[in-house]
């Protein structure tokens, strides 16, 4: 809290709780009904986030913005003043007499800060601790969740659910820990495999089997209608699995990765109206325009590399452009690093850690950034089927944000505050990790005089180069 | 001097109520300093013991010529013997799993005892847990000498449940629950059904048509109610919510505590927790829980290290100081981890843990986990004469173990009488 106190004196954080306080109001004449329960009533929870430019991940960025959630969802996002008349008010009653929970991310000492919706990956492991059911079994300290958070992932697709990385919030002023909040989505992909000639045939065979029962289905709603005797056309025989793939209940996950696999899926997919997704897609970009044509969604490690065939005359193996190619085709991307727990065997890794990084060399290969961004937010989130609640920020979505000091997919850049639903979980300098690292002004960490090289003379300047405010003039424009 | 006059009233008082005292079984011990536990530090102290029991702890009380007097080394320190609540010693590490609140380890004392070793190094109390998973029985406190039933001094101390961050744990535990709600629920259909029945029965009682019928129903209304017999399970559960029992909840890391308190919902219960501490243990971000305020946590004296880094935390310390009772245990239930257990406690004091409360943590606080407080773990009267006495500070590394005095009894040391 010591944070902001000193920058809250700016006027325009005044905060939008003027329709809150009226609210307050109204709850306190319950205490008149005589048998009042002992369990108080949860207060609400306010979530300001001031200073800093705001990429909504929908193409939208409001430099200097500000964002305002209530109880887990934003409800406001914009340059309005949110006029609260009363936060002098706020100030002098201690937290614990408000009527309600506040906090308050004052980006504005983080340099060059950037809010962004929180990262979705597509894919982990290891980060929940347990297994099974999350609602009974996560881990809300596992030291591999908050890392997950200091790298800027919020929400997670796991075998057969998706969950929110929801770590116990010790200043949770004794709210209990939202078990019901973990899981947010249950089972969007069902996975097909696409491997020997006879798992094609049988796959074929399946879909073939599936499509004509859905022809004798529509017949039969439409007949059921006259004859209402008509009896439901037997399930027997018909494969569930591609049944819910042909009536869009899930989605077919297919790994492919040579260009002859993706053209068969392409057609396959084609032929019988499913839009596919392909985890792997390596040579995807020999065959773009036809994964474009059948609508294809693909899962990407843009970092693999693997040498053409050689016995091949086509085009192959892997190229760092495949994002960008299959971007310009009309295919969603969504990129994945190649191990999908968190290792800490180095920097720049290759695990969970750094999604940032992987998308990084996919824009590198000319990949638009906005594209890159989407690839861990909006289109992960639409293929493990949350998209309507993470992705993106928007009034009415849950408030899951990262504020970085830097473009989210610089490698230099790091996350500095993490949020899920509302409720800040990981702070850079409160967390051993990375706190040492170009700590932030207002950090024990950073030194108490701000350096400003102006005021040096520059010979000194020359004989402080090892220090480490040097490194911090090296940003990113 | 006065207050030296007031003591030897007092002493002189007890005396007198005791006339069948002999000589024989009444000595007083003379040390520099008796570490109470219960009461602080007593310099000087005079610790008179008959038979088995303390019958009198002060500074420099006043000794009847008649009462052999054990003076030997002016640098003597006294404090209660140790007591170890969470132990498998002897006994076998297989054990059941799921629901099973009604086993009890007392049934299993036959099958073996407990190392003299382990006497010797100054622990005179062992609370015997369960083995098994998910809730596994009942603990017993037992004393380490003796054999059979002969050693219990309390059965039934604490039901212990393990509680992990799955499914299946927080199933078992609620599940007790729901046994114990569905037996009250049969239990009061019951109960109506007999009521209902007596009012028949006593409409009965007053037919005067029918001097057979009128007759037996008075002999059925004299029959009392019977209630029923609860499953074990439901009567174990029953018991934990009247306070008859208490519960130990074994958990592994700040997760499974989460889950615990989820599983355990409104339920007013009283309960103890066992951590072990692991070479990564994230136990300290429960410490400041409110539900641990007061509470007793079971705990190895080790050191753990942040999780992820090299940095060394305190867990016993953390958790003392936000307000929790800690519980010592040896690292293992080997001879040897009692033998180092004041050695390993004596390294958490060094790194800073307060002196008294890692006592504390290995007298009274594991007395109170097994509800045998008002026999051991302190240097009170009326307490079992369980005493060690060393030749200096208990926790600094030179200072030796000079004798064990267990019920009254040396079990090691040359003392002169």
């Amino acid at each position: 809290m010591i944070r902001f106190q000193a920058r809250l004196v700016s006027a325009f954080v005044a905060l939008a709780l003027a329709p809150a306080l009226p609210a307050l109001g109204a709850a306190a004449p319950s205490d008149d009904e005589g048998a009042a329960p002992e369990k108080e009533e949860p207060k609400d929870r306010y979530l300001v986030v001031v200073g800093a430019d705001i990429h909504t991940g929908k193409g939208e960025v409001l430099r200097d913005g500000r964002l305002l959630a209530k109880n887990g969802k934003i409800v406001a996002i914009g340059y309005d003043d949110f006029e609260v008349p009363g936060l002098d008010y706020d100030r002098d009653v201690p937290a614990e007499e408000r009527g309600y929970e506040l906090e308050i991310i004052d980006a504005s000492n983080v340099p060059n800060g950037r809010v962004y919706p929180g990262m979705v990956a597509f894919s982990t492991s290891g980060l929940l601790g347990g297994g099974g059911d999350y609602r009974d079994s996560i881990d809300m300290f596992n030291r591999n969740m908050l890392l997950g958070l200091a790298s800027g992932i919020t929400t997670t697709g796991q075998s057969s659910s998706t969950a929110k990385l929801k770590r116990y919030v010790p200043n949770s002023a004794g709210r209990d820990y939202d078990f019901d909040g973990v899981v947010i989505g249950g089972k969007t992909l069902s996975t097909v495999s696409w491997g020997s000639a006879a798992s094609k045939r049988s796959l074929r065979e399946k879909l073939s089997g599936a499509a004509a029962y859905l022809r004798t289905y529509r017949q039969w709603q439409v007949d059921v209608k006259k004859d209402k005797e008509l009896k439901e056309p037997s399930k027997s025989g018909v494969d569930s699995t591609m049944l819910s793939v042909l009536r869009g209940e899930t989605l077919a996950r297919f790994s492919a990765d040579y260009q002859d696999d993706l053209s068969g899926i392409a057609k396959i997919a084609m032929e019988y109206g499913f839009r596919p997704v392909i985890a792997g897609c390596r040579e995807g970009w020999v065959v773009a325009d036809e994964l474009g044509r059948a609508g294809a969604m693909a899962v990407l490690t843009p970092r693999t590399r693997r040498a053409k065939d050689e016995e091949l005359m086509a085009a192959g193996g892997s190229s760092i452009e495949n994002a960008a190619i299959l971007h310009s085709h009309g295919v969603q991307i969504a990129i994945i690093p190649g191990s999908r727990g968190i290792d800490l065997g180095g920097i720049a890794g290759r695990d969970i850690m750094h999604l940032p990084i992987e998308v990084g060399f996919a824009i590198r290969g000319g990949l638009p950034e906005d594209a890159g961004l989407a690839s861990v937010t909006t289109v992960p989130a639409r293929l493990l089927g949350v998209s309507h609640r993470v992705g993106t920020l928007e009034v009415g979505k849950d408030c899951d944000l990262i504020v970085t000091d830097g473009d989210l997919l610089h490698y230099q850049t790091f996350v500095q505050y993490t949020v899920v639903d509302g409720d800040l979980v990981y702070d850079k300098q409160d967390e051993l990790y990375f706190a040492h690292i170009r700590p932030r002004d207002d950090s024990l960490l950073a030194p108490l005089v701000p350096f400003d090289p102006a005021e040096v003379p520059i010979e000194e300047e020359e004989s402080e180069g090892d220090s480490e405010e040097g490194e911090t003039e090296d940003e990113d424009e | 001097m006065k207050k030296r006059t007031t003591h030897l009233l007092l002493f002189a008082g007890l005396m007198a109520l005791q006339p069948t005292a002999q000589a024989g079984d009444l000595f007083a011990v003379q040390v520099e300093r008796a570490e109470t536990v219960s009461h602080g530090t007593i310099e000087h102290a005079v610790i008179l013991i008959e038979g088995d029991k303390i019958v009198m702890i002060g500074e420099d009380l006043p000794i009847d010529s008649g009462i052999p007097v054990i003076d030997k080394d002016p640098g003597w320190v006294a404090t209660p013997a140790l007591v170890n609540p969470y132990s498998r010693m002897g006994l076998s590490s297989r054990g059941p799993s799921g629901l099973n609140p009604q086993r009890k380890v007392s049934g299993e004392l036959y099958t073996g005892g407990i190392s003299k070793s382990v006497l010797e190094a100054g622990v005179g109390t062992v609370g015997l847990y369960p083995a098994g998973t998910g809730i596994p029985g009942r603990a017993v406190a037992v004393r380490t000498w003796g054999s059979g039933d002969a050693r219990i001094l309390r059965d039934d101390v604490y039901m212990k449940a393990m509680m992990r961050s799955d499914s299946s744990s927080k199933k078992t535990w609620r599940k007790g629950f729901e046994e114990a709600d569905e037996h009250k629920e049969k239990e009061a259909k019951n109960r109506e059904k007999w009521e209902k029945d007596r009012e028949k029965l006593e409409k009965d009682a007053k037919d005067k048509d029918d001097a057979e019928k009128a007759n037996k129903a008075k002999e059925e209304l004299k029959k009392p109610y019977v209630p029923l017999t609860p499953k074990p399970a439901a009567a174990a559960f029953m018991s934990l919510r009247d306070g008859e029992l208490t519960a130990l909840i074994g958990i592994s890391k700040s997760s499974d505590y989460i889950h615990f308190l989820d599983a355990l919902g409104e339920e007013d219960v009283q309960w103890s927790l066992h951590v072990p501490i692991s070479r990564e243990s994230d136990l300290f971000h429960v410490k400041g829980q409110e539900t641990l305020k007061g509470r007793h946590v079971i705990m190895t004296p080790a050191f753990s290290y942040h999780p992820g880094t090299l940095r060394r935390r305190s867990m016993a310390a953390e958790f003392v100081e936000a307000g929790a009772h800690v519980a010592f245990v040896p690292t293992s239930d080997s001879t040897s981890a009692h033998e180092s257990w004041l050695r390993d406690v004596g390294q958490l004091v060094r790194a800073g843990l307060d002196p008294h409360a890692a006592l504390r943590g290995m007298t009274l606080n594991g007395a109170e986990v097994l509800r045998v407080d008002e026999h051991v773990g302190s240097l009170d009267e009326g307490k079992h004469a369980n005493i060690l006495f060393f030749d200096g500070d208990p926790f600094a590394a030179t200072t030796n173990l000079e004798a064990v005095l267990m019920e009254g009894d040396f079990i090691t040391g040359e003392v002169n009488r």
